[in-house]
């Protein structure tokens, strides 16, 4: 039984941090149909402005969050008006929005490569490999700090985004764009403004991982999946379907990864996403067809 | 002859594809309700975007009140005093309500009087104060379609454009949607609608509109529209054409 | 107010007609150069006999490795250009393909360009229930599960102890000198290309291309014209698994080592989806000037830069220019503006 609400508490620790690194992914995906893969690849951007904060200045990761949300804020905006702008009046625009940010993740990679290496990094505060006893259980600090942040990232956004007036405009033009756009809501302001929050979120969420998962460029990859089948099984676009799907899945690959194998527990991601597209063929991207 | 709307001659199409609109005028009179028909494709719909600015006018003018509306935003355009409910889903259906009646005056800076007009509005739509706290997604189609053009109001615009406001309904429900526009007309609102079904648009409108290969075929009283034998062959499923 | 029927557009309309016919009337008389690729052909399998008069195992090389990626272009664009349906994980078909006759190869010493087709065939069957799943979705959807499919195929590879888990397989070398060593390989590599473009292109001609295109352009309303889309699609997804499979059976043996960071990267799919965007998606020499240039490219990157980092920076870069300036491709783009040049004008 012990075993159990250890394996509880480690699951739920790494699936607010996983929410974290979804919730971006899921309000890009809400407000400008974009499917960013490149979003994981931008979160270990933020994990090396954390590292790099860490080994320069010895400022504690955690401390750093903000800066590394903000300089990967900029970021955002930056892309959105370079590449995503002028692809807004594509007749092909959402097949297209992920090839060009599948290309943007490869770009991503290329830059961080060549600058740090593909060294395994991770930042290494006191508390990463200190815990809390409660009897038997433990809890490790560095993931239960990480997680805890998470949610409380995720809660202040998500009281953004319902009481804020700009919260009401991201809202109204995630659920109905054109009627937004009607009502007077800027679109195209909102939508660098969603991306460039998104964007931030990954920054955010980068100098959590930092200290959780050791990172290198080409990680992404392994993330992509895996965040992908936390964001479609919380219903594509939805940041409390996305933390709900975070801690769900991450407690069953804790399980799968203590009873079965350490391998196995990011394969419990991508079998998720199997599953799903198997339950759910109709697509889980909205009732219009995509390719059309 | 005093327009609050004169659209001349105006061509415009979707992105860099085909002109759908070529040729297309319109005339709009304050207080009445307006009702372009036409067969699938003729650009009825392209025509009320045209002229809410979410398409970018070629060629003609739009000018309301006397002002030029070519090349305006759609907010500036809202803002002019022309709202625009498009076709079927024109609501946010995972807010409540009152956050889409909230939405409806986004563009109101003074938030005490946004409130104000939400009560008015909620006073004057009982079936939309019941449900003030229920989803929009979760209501009937005939309630959804209420919201929507309830929800146009709280700005007091000048001129309503609605995109097929009946689609989807049942014919008492359409009735209803009719005895709103009467309403909202009858209160000095000008109402502009497109109608899939001509034979219930007209009978419910005061002018007509015939609208068929994106130019204007004909614009008269609605009586005269409906009683014109050619339109009556063509357009309102009368005689079939030899 | 008059009544008055304006005179509606009937002679403008028949005008637009009539321009419409002409410009494809003119479009069929512009004859495909299909000599221009048979010629290629046959000179490059003259270029061995280059061997004789001494070592050019770096062209042959080159020459191979481009055949192989226009195989597996050619095969990819049979889905993601004809049908719409963009997989990035094709890589797992290359890596079947590549296990498959490899392990044949390391067993029973029968070289892999024997067991090729078999290996094809493995693949495509593998294709074939992989699309049976993953082809209900499409769009962004199916993108996303093609991925999954290559990451869950990753972990499977790097931990099935009987292939080699992650340090792989190491593969006899074939017993020829090193002068002769490659050719067998790169007539094995040229074979498989060219029928990989001829087959592209009577799929394009045929009745069942004609509804792999109507599936991309719209898949309810070709459903609704009676094509039976489920079988269309998924037929088209093992086809393009099969020549992917019997590129990576011969590429296995002409790297005499098999691993799953060499077959099962991302990179290698995102290369097929990079040289049909570059080269023009859905077209037949499309797939072939875009191998063409990446490699080409990537020759010249590894050349000038050397570290992989920054090849994968430049895939990414000359992804995304292609995709904002081109999205049509050379090929595509050209075809629009009527510029073809007729010895690119395969289809």
């Amino acid at each position: 039984m012990t075993d159990i609400i250890q394996i509880l508490i480690l699951g739920l620790a790494l699936g607010g941090v996983i929410a974290l690194m979804g919730s971006g992914l899921a309000l890009v995906f809400g407000v400008m149909r974009i499917v960013n893969l490149a979003h994981p690849s931008l979160i270990i951007a933020g994990a090396y402005i954390a590292y790099w904060g860490a080994k320069l200045t010895g400022i504690d990761p955690i401390v750093m969050l903000p800066v590394a949300a903000a300089i990967m804020a900029g970021i955002g905006v930056l892309m959105y008006r370079l590449v995503f702008e002028r692809e807004a009046r594509n007749a092909k625009y959402s097949e297209m929005t992920v090839l060009l940010t599948f290309a943007l993740a490869m770009i991503v990679e290329g830059v961080l490569g060549g600058l740090f290496t593909n060294t395994q990094r991770v930042t290494s505060p006191g508390y990463a490999t200190d815990a809390f006893f409660l009897g038997d259980l433990f809890i490790p600090k560095g993931q239960l700090y990480a997680g805890l942040i998470s949610l409380v990232i995720i809660g202040a956004l998500s009281l953004f985004l319902k009481y804020s007036r700009l919260g009401y405009a991201i809202r109204a033009t995630t659920q109905n764009r054109e009627a937004a756009e009607l009502l007077g809501v800027n679109v195209n302001l909102i939508s660098v403004l969603a991306f460039a929050i998104g964007i931030g979120l990954a920054g955010a969420a980068g100098s959590l991982v930092s200290f959780v998962f050791s990172f290198f460029p080409a990680k992404h990859w392994e993330w992509i999946a895996m965040l992908m089948s936390v964001v479609v099984l919380g219903g594509m676009g939805s940041i409390l379907g996305t933390v709900v799907a975070a801690l769900l899945l991450s407690v069953i690959a804790a399980f799968v990864g203590t009873w079965v194998g350490a391998t196995w527990s990011t394969m419990t991601f991508f079998l998720a996403l199997f599953v799903i597209l198997l339950i759910r063929p109709q697509g889980l991207f909205g009732e219009k067809p995509e390719m059309a | 002859m005093s327009e609050l709307l004169q659209v001349t001659n105006i061509t415009a199409g979707y992105g860099d594809g085909p002109a759908i609109l070529d040729g297309a005028h319109l005339t709009v009179e304050p207080g009445k309700v307006h009702c372009i028909i036409g067969p699938n494709g003729a650009g009825k719909s392209t025509l009320l975007k045209a002229i809410c600015g979410m398409l970018t006018i070629r060629k003609g003018d739009v000018v309301f009140k006397g002002k030029r509306l070519n090349g305006l935003r759609p907010d500036q355009i809202l803002r002019a005093g022309i709202c625009f409910v498009p076709q079927e889903r024109a609501l946010f259906p995972k807010m409540t309500v009152r956050e889409n009646l909230r939405m409806g005056g986004f563009v109101l800076d003074d938030q005490r009087e946004l409130e104000r007009r939400i009560g008015e509005i909620l006073e004057r739509f009982p079936i939309l104060k019941e449900r003030a706290d229920q989803q929009a997604g979760t209501m009937s189609g005939g309630q959804q379609q209420t919201l929507a053009m309830a929800r146009t109001l709280i700005i007091k615009p000048d001129i309503v454009m609605l995109d097929e406001p009946s689609l989807g309904l049942a014919p008492k429900v359409v009735q209803e949607m009719f005895d709103i526009m009467k309403m909202m007309s009858a209160e000095g609102v000008t109402v502009l609608l497109v109608e899939q079904n001509a034979l219930i648009g007209l009978k419910n409108s005061d002018w007509g509109v015939v609208l068929d290969l994106g130019r204007t075929l004909f614009e008269g009283p609605a009586s005269t529209v409906l009683s014109d034998p050619r339109i009556q062959e063509l357009y309102l499923g009368g005689k079939k054409a030899a | 107010m008059s009544v008055s029927l304006q005179q509606s557009s009937a002679s403008a309309v028949l005008e637009a007609r009539r321009a419409h016919n002409d410009k494809l009337a003119r479009k069929a008389d512009q004859a495909r150069a299909v000599w221009f690729p048979l010629t290629l052909l046959a000179l490059l399998s003259l270029l061995p006999l280059l061997q004789l008069s001494g070592n050019y195992n770096y062209v042959l090389h080159i020459v191979l490795f481009t055949a192989s990626y226009v195989a597996m272009a050619s095969s990819w664009n049979i889905l993601g250009g004809f049908t719409g349906y963009v997989s990035l994980g094709h890589a797992v078909f290359f890596a079947i393909g590549g296990y498959f006759s490899g392990m044949i190869l390391a067993r029973f010493g029968i070289s892999t360009i024997v067991t090729a087709p078999v290996a094809g065939l493995v693949a495509a069957i593998a294709g074939y229930l992989i699309g049976r799943i993953t082809l209900n979705v499409r769009g962004p959807s199916f993108i996303i599960s093609s991925i999954a499919l290559l990451m869950i195929a990753r972990i499977l590879f790097d931990n099935w102890a009987f292939i080699g888990g992650a340090n792989g397989v190491t593969l006899p070398v074939n017993s020829l000198s090193a002068q002769w060593a490659k050719v067998p390989y790169y007539y094995a590599m040229l074979a498989i290309a060219a029928v990989t473009v001829w087959v592209s292109y009577r799929i394009k001609h045929s009745k069942f291309g004609l509804g792999l295109r109507a599936i991309s352009k719209d898949e309810v309303k070709a459903e609704s014209a009676g094509i039976d889309t489920r079988f269309y699609k998924v037929l088209a997804f093992a086809l393009s698994a099969f020549f992917v499979g019997m590129t990576g059976a011969v590429w296995g043996e002409y790297l005499t080592y098999l691993r799953p960071n060499i077959f099962l990267i991302i990179l290698v799919s995102a290369n097929l989806v990079l040289m049909c965007i570059l080269g023009g998606k859905g077209t037949i020499a499309g797939p072939v000037i875009g191998a063409i240039l990446i490699v080409a490219l990537n020759e010249l990157f590894v050349a000038t830069m050397g570290a992989s980092e920054l090849n994968i920076l430049g895939t990414g870069l000359v992804m995304a220019l292609g995709l904002i300036f081109f999205p049509l491709g050379l090929v595509g783009t050209l075809a629009r503006r009527g510029k073809l040049p007729r010895v690119l004008n395969w289809d």
